[in-house]
């Protein structure tokens, strides 16, 4: 079970469940840009074609998602935060391939 | 895709005569006694031979696949949205309820642990799909054919949320959120860009006590 993410606690619930938020100390925020080898791009493209999911497309961006949510935590633990509430995402195609994943949220102390 | 494939034609085109016309010129000076400059030309040429046969192979297999789409798109998709739609029954059964709730606080008693829990999915419309919606655009109304592929991906997506949510233990989501994303930005210039839209769950598992 993955309840903490490099010992911070990240939910995208305004509170935490069953503990209580002591001091909120702002927003940190997480972001990637990935692209995908050639090789797949075409791969992808062939498949497209056809239709259906596109696995390399889903693969690529649950690893920068996971990266970017790293990020974040990274960002936190540099304030001296103990866990990120109301977590948001948010993607942006900047070309075909490649995509920029954003993650952010606030930082908060709880006891 | 449909201007790559003319793109390849014209390429091909455009290299066969330029192979003829090199050739009709190396038949003209090799009959002048000028025999050195024949494998120079065919090794100035290799490159396009090869993009040429590329670009056969694809005018073959293009088609092909775009007829293989045809038959058997639309039938994936709706076997992809009963295959969500049976899996989401099942685990209901199993659990006795829905797992997965948008409202925050939804939980009844105390938490024990919390987390992220989120899944993803990137689908696509086949080609045969496009056509179809270009014509669908032009009469105007409802495109059924995107509108199918989306809420089958969507389906799908929530199934893995479920999943995601029940292999690591957690008893509940709550705060559930569905976002999709196109990846082809209109801003793009590639002309052979992939078209799909990313679907993306998310929420916070709870454990209780």
């Amino acid at each position: 079970m993955e309840q903490v993410v490099n010992g911070i606690l990240v939910v995208n619930t305004e509170t935490i469940p069953g503990r209580v938020i002591t001091e909120a100390m702002g927003v940190v925020s997480g972001s990637t840009v990935r692209a995908k080898n050639v090789g797949k791009d075409i791969f992808a493209g062939l498949k497209n074609i056809v239709g259906g999911e596109l696995t390399q497309y889903t693969e690529l961006l649950q690893e920068s998602r996971n990266e970017a949510v790293g990020r974040m935590v990274a960002d936190a633990i540099s304030i001296g935060a103990t866990a990120v509430v109301n977590v948001r995402f948010a993607t942006s195609a900047i070309t075909s391939g490649a995509a920029e994943l954003f993650a952010y949220g606030t930082a908060v102390k709880y006891e | 895709m449909k201007t790559t494939i003319v793109n390849f034609r014209y390429f091909c085109l455009f290299s066969i005569l330029t192979f003829f016309l090199f050739s009709i010129n190396v038949a003209a000076q090799s009959d002048t006694g000028d025999e050195r400059s024949f494998p120079i030309v065919v090794v100035f040429l290799l490159p396009f031979i090869v993009l040429a046969l590329f670009g056969i192979i694809w005018a073959i297999v293009y088609p092909l696949m775009f007829l293989w789409g045809a038959v058997s798109s639309s039938k994936n998709v709706e076997r992809m949205h009963e295959d969500a739609n049976r899996r989401k029954m099942s685990l209901r059964h199993r659990r006795g309820r829905e797992i997965l709730n948008t409202i925050d606080g939804g939980y009844r008693r105390n938490a024990s642990s919390v987390g992220l829990v989120h899944a993803n999915g990137v689908f696509g419309p086949s080609h045969w799909h496009l056509m179809i919606g270009f014509f669908n655009n032009l009469i105007g109304g409802s495109v059924t054919v995107f509108q199918q592929v989306i809420s089958a991906g969507r389906a799908e997506v929530m199934q893995r949320l479920r999943d995601q949510a029940e292999a690591e233990g957690w008893d509940e989501v709550i705060n559930v959120r569905i976002d999709t994303a196109n990846m082809t930005p209109q801003s793009s210039n590639s002309k052979n860009s992939v078209r799909g839209v990313e679907i993306f769950a998310y929420g916070t598992g709870i454990k209780y006590e």
